[in-house]
C-alpha cells in the first residue's frame, strides 16, 4: 500500500468498534440535543462526522446502506419528514466515497478543509428538502453547523483511530 | 483467444458490487420514495413505529443524563427559591379559592339548568399526566416528545395542556412515546374564541416573524380586537374542549390595503419549557357519530303497480 510520508501503519480495525462508535455518536447527538442546546440550528451533527470518517477509512464496511439506515433513524428521532436525513446522509456517503482515496494523502488538519464542502452540501440537501415540503428556513445560525463539524474532524480522527494506533506488541513501557 | 479472458465477470479481488454512483441513485430514489410516501400518502407509520422501537434503547440511554440534570436542577432550585415560590403559590391559592367557590356554585346552577334543558351532561374528561422528554431536534418544526405512548392508552389527536394553557396536540403515536405538535408549529391551527367579544377565529402557528408565536388569521381589519385580549378554545373543532386558555393578543396591525388584520398572539402555555403536561381525551370521542348520508331513495317506477 502506498502511504503518505510520515503516516503510521495502523492495526486492523475492529468491526464492533466501528458500529459502536456510530451508535455512540447518535447517542451523543441525542444527549446534546436534550440537555445542552435543544433544537438550535447550529448544533453539529456528530453522527454525520463519524459516518464520513468511517466511509473514508473503511469504505468496504461502512457504505451508503449504513448511511441510509442511519438517516432513517435520525428522521424518526427528529420526528421530521421520513427520508430527509436518509437522502442527506446518502449524498454525504457518496461524496465521502468519491474523495476517500485522495483524502488520506492529506494531513489531518488539511483533511478538515477537504471535508468541509461535504458537510455544507449535506446540510444544503436538508434545507432544500425542508423548503420543498413547506418548512421555513432555519436562519443564519445554521451556517455554523458545517463549520463546527469540520472543526471537530481532527478530534474525531484522534479518537476513532486511537484503538488502531495501539502497539502490536504491548510491553511494560507501552501498555496500550 | 482464450474464452476466460473474454468473460464479463471481474476476478473476485476487484469485485466490489455495484458502482458508487449506481448505489447513490438507488438510495436516493429509495429515500425520495420514502419521503413521498410519508408526506403525501401517510403510509410510513408502521416503518416509523418499527424504527422507533429499534431506536428506543438508545433514546432511553440518552435520557439518563437529562433526568439527572433535571433532578439536580430541581433539587438546587427547590432550596434557592422555595420561599418565593411558596408565597406566590399561597397568593395563587387564595385567588383560586374564591374562583373555586364561585365555580362550585356555578357548577350546581349549570347542572340544574342543563337538567332542565335535558341537555347531554358534559362528561368529566379523563386525563393522563405525562412528561416532556425533549424538543424534537428539527429546527424547522415545533414539536416535543412525551414519555407516554400507545401502550399507556394515548390516542391520536388528543389535546395536550399544561397548567397555563393549551400546549398542542398528539400527532404521532409510538408504542412508548408520542409526538406533540405545539400550537406554535407552522402547520398547526386551533379554533379560538375571543373571551372579551365572543368572536370566533382560527389561530395558526407562526415561527417566521416572532420566535414561538401564533397568528390570528382571517379577522377583518375593522374587527373588534384589542391588545391583551384572551383567546380560549372555542370547542367547535371536536378536538379541544371549550374554554382552555390558548394565547393573549400581543400586537394588532391594521393596514388600509389589506382585508384582514395581522394579529400576533403569544401562547400562554410554556411552549419552550413545559415539562409536566396533561393529555386530555379528544372531545369528538364522546360526540355522536355524524349522520350517515341518506341512502338514495329508489325511484318509483310508474306502472309498476298492476
Amino acid at each position: 500500500m502506498i502511504m503518505r510520508p510520515g503516516q503510521r501503519l495502523l492495526m486492523p480495525v475492529n468491526p464492533g468498534f466501528v458500529w459502536a462508535s456510530l451508535v455512540a455518536s447518535l447517542l451523543l447527538t441525542m444527549v446534546a440535543n436534550m440537555v445542552l442546546w435543544g433544537r438550535a440550528a447550529w448544533a453539529p451533527d456528530l453522527l454525520s462526522i463519524v459516518l464520513v470518517f468511517w466511509t473514508v477509512h473503511q469504505t468496504r464496511r461502512v457504505g451508503m446502506a449504513a448511511a441510509f439506515v442511519a438517516g432513517l433513524l435520525v428522521d424518526v428521532h427528529h420526528g421530521g419528514l421520513l427520508g430527509q436525513h436518509a437522502l442527506a446522509y446518502t449524498v454525504l456517503s457518496y461524496l465521502a466515497i468519491m474523495v476517500h482515496r485522495r483524502l488520506r494523502w492529506f494531513a489531518v488538519v488539511d483533511q478538515a478543509l477537504q471535508v468541509f464542502p461535504l458537510f455544507v452540501l449535506a446540510h444544503g440537501v436538508e434545507v432544500l428538502l425542508s423548503l420543498l415540503v413547506g418548512g421555513g428556513l432555519p436562519g443564519w445560525w445554521a451556517l455554523l453547523a458545517p463549520v463546527i463539524e469540520a472543526l471537530l474532524w481532527p478530534l474525531v480522527n484522534l479518537l476513532l483511530l486511537a484503538p488502531q494506533r495501539r502497539a502490536p506488541d504491548p510491553d511494560e513501557n507501552r501498555p496500550l | 483467444m482464450a474464452r476466460a479472458t473474454l468473460g464479463q465477470d471481474p476476478p473476485p479481488f476487484f469485485r466490489q458490487g455495484p458502482s458508487a454512483f449506481s448505489r447513490l441513485l438507488v438510495f436516493s430514489a429509495l429515500s425520495l420514495l420514502v419521503m413521498v410516501a410519508d408526506a403525501r400518502f401517510q403510509v410510513m407509520q408502521p416503518l416509523r413505529a418499527a424504527l422507533s422501537v429499534l431506536l428506543y434503547p438508545v433514546q432511553w440511554l440518552a435520557m439518563r443524563p437529562l433526568i439527572v440534570v433535571r433532578e439536580t436542577q430541581s433539587a438546587l432550585g427547590a432550596v434557592a427559591d422555595n420561599e418565593a415560590e411558596r408565597q406566590a403559590l399561597r397568593q395563587q391559592l387564595s385567588a383560586q379559592t374564591q374562583r373555586a367557590n364561585r365555580a362550585e356554585q356555578l357548577l350546581l346552577e349549570n347542572r340544574r339548568l342543563r337538567d332542565l334543558l335535558a341537555l347531554q351532561q358534559r362528561l368529566e374528561r379523563p386525563a393522563l399526566a405525562a412528561q416532556v422528554l425533549y424538543d424534537a431536534a428539527d429546527p424547522y418544526s415545533r414539536k416535543v416528545i412525551l414519555d407516554k405512548g400507545e401502550v399507556q392508552g394515548l390516542r391520536l389527536g388528543s389535546p395536550v395542556v399544561d397548567e397555563l394553557g393549551v400546549l398542542g396536540q398528539v400527532t404521532r403515536l409510538f408504542p412508548m412515546l408520542s409526538e406533540v405538535t405545539l400550537v406554535t408549529n407552522r402547520d398547526h391551527a386551533i379554533p379560538v374564541l375571543n373571551v372579551r367579544t365572543g368572536a370566533r377565529g382560527v389561530a395558526y402557528g407562526d415561527t417566521s416573524n416572532h420566535a414561538d408565536a401564533l397568528e390570528l388569521r382571517y379577522t377583518a381589519a375593522n374587527a373588534d380586537v384589542a391588545v391583551g385580549d384572551l383567546l380560549t378554545t372555542s370547542g367547535v373543532d371536536g378536538i379541544y374542549p371549550p374554554g382552555l386558555p390558548v394565547a393573549r393578543i400581543e400586537k394588532v396591525e391594521r393596514r388600509t390595503d389589506a382585508v384582514f388584520a395581522r394579529i400576533y398572539c403569544v401562547p400562554l402555555a410554556l411552549v419552550a419549557g413545559a415539562s409536566q403536561v396533561l393529555v386530555l381525551e379528544p372531545v369528538g370521542v364522546n360526540a355522536p357519530d355524524r349522520p350517515a348520508a341518506q341512502a338514495e331513495p329508489k325511484p318509483v317506477r310508474n306502472g309498476g303497480r298492476r
